[in-house]
């Protein structure tokens, strides 16, 4: 699972980066779309790893709220990985991002693509802004020259260049970043703990 | 009884909310409603589509529906968004827009009917049923929800405000209120949409909102909802010194609401879609609908945007293959929702009259003129009408509010989610303007976001405390008994049935009148039945007064019956004397008694829903 997160976010950020070569604009569109995606995969390993620890990936904040369960569910197995097989099917429902990742991308027009691509950024972008608490890590805009505390958080940043001396650190923000302060999933129940959930139901039309 | 905290109920046509006031910290917010989202899996929304869905026994495996308040047993209808998105794929088994049916005359709610011309093999609900079980389910979710955050409250120890629509009628009210007993809710209290609107503007601007009225002002609320569109007029008046506010005029019953627009840019779009040699499937459409409604959205957010990309996926799995792309221009999106629902038009121009036409496809009486402009030139039509038949009425109504057949309101307040584009704010705007000869104004600070269920729980929160504002309101219809004349048969001609008034609008709650004048016979042992009337335009009418013609003059709401027990001392087959009593309860729900003349006994009337 962490490794898959490591890989998942290397991809994105490999993306995210190609779309700003002058080179890749023909492509703009399945760049971002794969960045988009690729993050999307670090998110769910996150939450994988998240929710392997502590059960439902909503860590119950306070202990009121902990008390207030009515019957506490008791930690399934795979539960860690049930929940990300759900925040798919999410993601998946919402935006077919799984039906456009699996799809053979190469005899496509960019128009169809540029398509498929919008009915994904609108239903994936919906999902984002719905369950997690999207933010920027840095407000200002990008090219700025910025702080960054010794009090910071290191997951928050990565710096690059020339490190020396001691925190706080300047230079120019090369990617605002990004970050969610919650996570509003739905719960997901579990009948039969030894299959994980379906990702997409296989639908047949009665007639 | 203290009560420790207010709730307010949104049951909508097409969405439910609930808010909750405690009268502690005196904090208004929503709640948020856990519902299914999917086989297996729920979670919170802050609204509960009104919508609900007859799984098939074999569709959905073991609990894979059950609701946490469930206790295991297997689902047999659910509600909420997985309902109404699933339901629109399997339309025989999805029940929406059951609000409705409760003021539908021509179908008892009471009757197995929904879904509404479904297939053989679903078991049918009552519009009555339905409605009870999204207020089951509300019930159910703001305990849920309200312990999942360390709350434990007693029902019994909340001021239940349940909003209904002002053009509702005294059945469809009664119906609702003992709808919500049926779901666990108690006697709730009974509040007027728009009037919910209004007190959510008074909470959400404070002390500021009494700035921006002043007597003399008429405040039209104009609430365009999904489904339905109410109107209502305020009239502002002082009072030793202070605002007093008095609903004067309710609205018809409306079905035409957002939905509409939506569909109605969905059927552009694939027309277009079309011509291009393209085409669609069902499932195509319901996705072409949503994206519709989304590019309206940006599109009326964004003045300076030109047209907004529309993609339509494919069914099957090859997005990349079968993903239909088109644009929405903003010439067509003006075209289909401005100057289709909202055009130009004069105040002479109304809409055209399809009422009492039978039974029209969706067997619910859908508006049949789009323009809603025309339908609120008929209501401010109607509420001159109204105004002129009483003093007390008229008194409140300057000269100057009155432009042509008109009653021209001053200012306005809006509410629906269809408002939140300043674009159809700015047309109703014009459209007033256009008719009064000067510019009305709009009040502001509001945000129309809940709100219905906001203000009802606002106003239950003023109920209790005694604080803040009470619109006067009363009974917003006045309603006749109808009495057969009896005259010589004569081949060709019925004689007309006399009406007499027995509850006159504006009757306050917790009052009730005694109809002295007219001794009725009941018959011990056999049900009487009664012919029931009401008009919403003749504020002018009393209690006891006779009307000569009621099938010319007023609108024939439902039957009435009343059986009398046997009793002792009241010999079976003589008639026995009885008077009248109306009452309108504290909680707005109208009751009728038959008291006897001769001692304190009374029986109930009940409502009988015309069917045909």
């Amino acid at each position: 699972m962490r490794i898959l997160a490591v890989i998942a976010a290397l991809a994105a950020l490999a993306l995210i980066g190609a779309t700003l070569l002058p080179e890749a604009v023909q492509y703009r569109w399945e760049l971002t779309i794969g960045a988009l995606a690729a993050g999307a995969v670090a998110l769910l390993s996150i939450f994988g790893i998240r929710g392997g620890g502590g059960g439902t990936p909503e860590a119950p904040k306070p202990a009121i709220a902990e008390a207030a369960k009515p019957a506490p569910l008791p930690v399934a197995r795979n539960q860690a990985e049930a929940e990300v097989v759900s925040f798919l099917a999410l993601l998946q429902e919402k935006g077919r991002l799984v039906d456009f990742l699996m799809d053979d991308i190469t005899p496509y027009a960019d128009a169809q693509v540029g398509a498929a691509a919008r009915v994904v950024h609108e239903g994936c972008r919906a999902v984002l802004l719905e369950h997690l608490g999207m933010m920027p890590v840095r407000e200002e805009r990008e090219g700025a020259t910025v702080t960054v505390e010794a009090s910071a958080s290191a997951d928050e940043y990565r710096l690059t260049g020339r490190i020396a001396g001691q925190a706080p650190f300047t230079g120019r923000l090369v990617h605002r970043g990004w970050r969610t302060e919650h996570v509003k999933l739905p719960r997901v129940l579990r009948p039969d703990e030894d299959r994980l959930p379906t990702i997409a139901p296989a639908e047949i039309e009665l007639s | 009884m203290t009560f420790r905290y207010s709730l307010g109920i949104d049951l909508g046509t097409t969405n439910s909310a609930i808010a909750i006031t405690d009268l502690e910290t005196d904090r208004t917010e929503t709640v948020e409603v856990t519902q299914i989202l999917g086989p297996n899996r729920i979670g919170e929304k802050p609204t509960l589509p009104s919508a609900l869905y007859l799984p098939h026994g074999d569709e959905f495996p073991g609990n894979a529906l059950a609701l946490p308040w469930h206790d295991g047993e297997k689902a047999t209808a659910i509600v909420g968004h997985f309902a109404r998105d699933h339901g629109a794929l399997v339309p025989d088994r999805l029940v929406t827009s059951a609000k409705s049916w409760l003021s539908n005359p021509h179908i008892d709610p009471k009757q197995k009917t929904l879904p509404w011309k479904s297939g053989d093999g679903v078991e049918k609900l009552s519009p009555f049923e339905c409605s009870r079980r999204y207020l089951e389910h509300l019930r159910e979710g703001f305990l849920y929800a309200e312990r999942l955050q360390g709350r434990d409250w007693d029902l019994a120890e909340g001021q239940i405000v349940l909003t209904v629509p002002a053009s509702f009628d005294e059945i469809a009210r009664t119906l609702t209120a003992e709808a919500a007993e049926a779901a666990g809710l108690g006697k709730v209290t009974l509040l007027e949409e728009p009037l919910a609107a209004f007190y959510a503007w008074t909470a959400q601007t404070g002390k500021e909102w009494r700035s921006q009225v002043s007597p003399g002002d008429i405040v039209l609320v104009c609430d365009v909802g999904g489904g339905t569109a109410d109107f209502s007029l305020i009239a502002i008046s002082e009072r030793d010194g202070d605002l007093d506010l008095e609903r004067i005029s309710v609205g018809e019953h409306i079905l035409l609401g957002g939905d509409n627009m939506d569909l109605a840019l969905a059927y552009t779009l694939r027309a277009k879609i079309e011509a291009e040699g393209r085409s669609l499937d069902a499932w195509q459409f319901l996705s072409l609908i949503h994206s519709a409604a989304a590019a309206k959205i940006a599109l009326f957010e964004d003045p300076k945007l030109a047209e907004a990309p529309i993609a339509v996926p494919s069914r099957g799995s090859s997005l990349l293959a079968g993903t239909i792309s088109t644009r929405l221009d903003r010439a067509t999106l003006e075209q289909v929702v401005l100057d289709g629902f909202f055009p130009i038009t004069r105040a002479d121009q109304l809409p055209k009259q399809a009422r009492g036409a039978g039974l029209q496809e969706f067997g619910l009486p859908y508006a049949s003129d789009p323009a809603v402009s025309k339908h609120l030139a008929r209501f401010l039509t109607r509420s001159l009408t109204n105004v002129r038949a009483s003093e007390a009425l008229s008194a409140l109504v300057d000269d100057a509010r009155v432009a042509g057949d008109l009653l021209m309101p001053s200012a306005v307040l809006f509410n629906g989610g269809v408002f939140r584009s300043d674009a159809i704010r700015g047309r109703v705007l014009d459209l007033l303007a256009a008719w009064d000869g000067k510019a009305v104004r709009e009040l502001e600070g509001f945000e129309p976001d809940l709100a219905v269920a906001k203000g009802a729980s606002f106003y239950g929160r003023n109920r209790v405390t005694g604080k803040g504002i009470r619109i006067k309101a009363g009974a917003a219809r006045s309603y006749y008994i109808g009495l057969e004349t009896s005259m010589l048969a004569v081949p060709g001609f019925r004689p007309p049935v006399k009406a007499l008034c027995v509850v006159p609008q504006g009757m306050e709650e917790g009052t009730g009148t005694l109809i002295e004048d007219q001794e009725f016979g009941l018959v011990v042992g056999q049900p009487a039945d009664f012919r029931f009337f009401s008009s919403e335009v003749r504020s002018g009418d009393v209690a006891g007064q006779i009307l000569p013609d009621a099938e010319k003059e007023l609108e024939e709401t439902s039957q009435l019956e009343v059986s009398l027990p046997a009793v002792d001392d009241l010999p079976a087959g003589q008639p026995v004397p009885v008077r009248l009593n109306a009452v309108v309860t504290e909680l707005g729900t109208l009751e009728l008694w038959m008291q006897h003349t001769r001692s304190d006994r009374r029986w109930k009337v009940e409502f009988q829903v015309r069917t045909e």
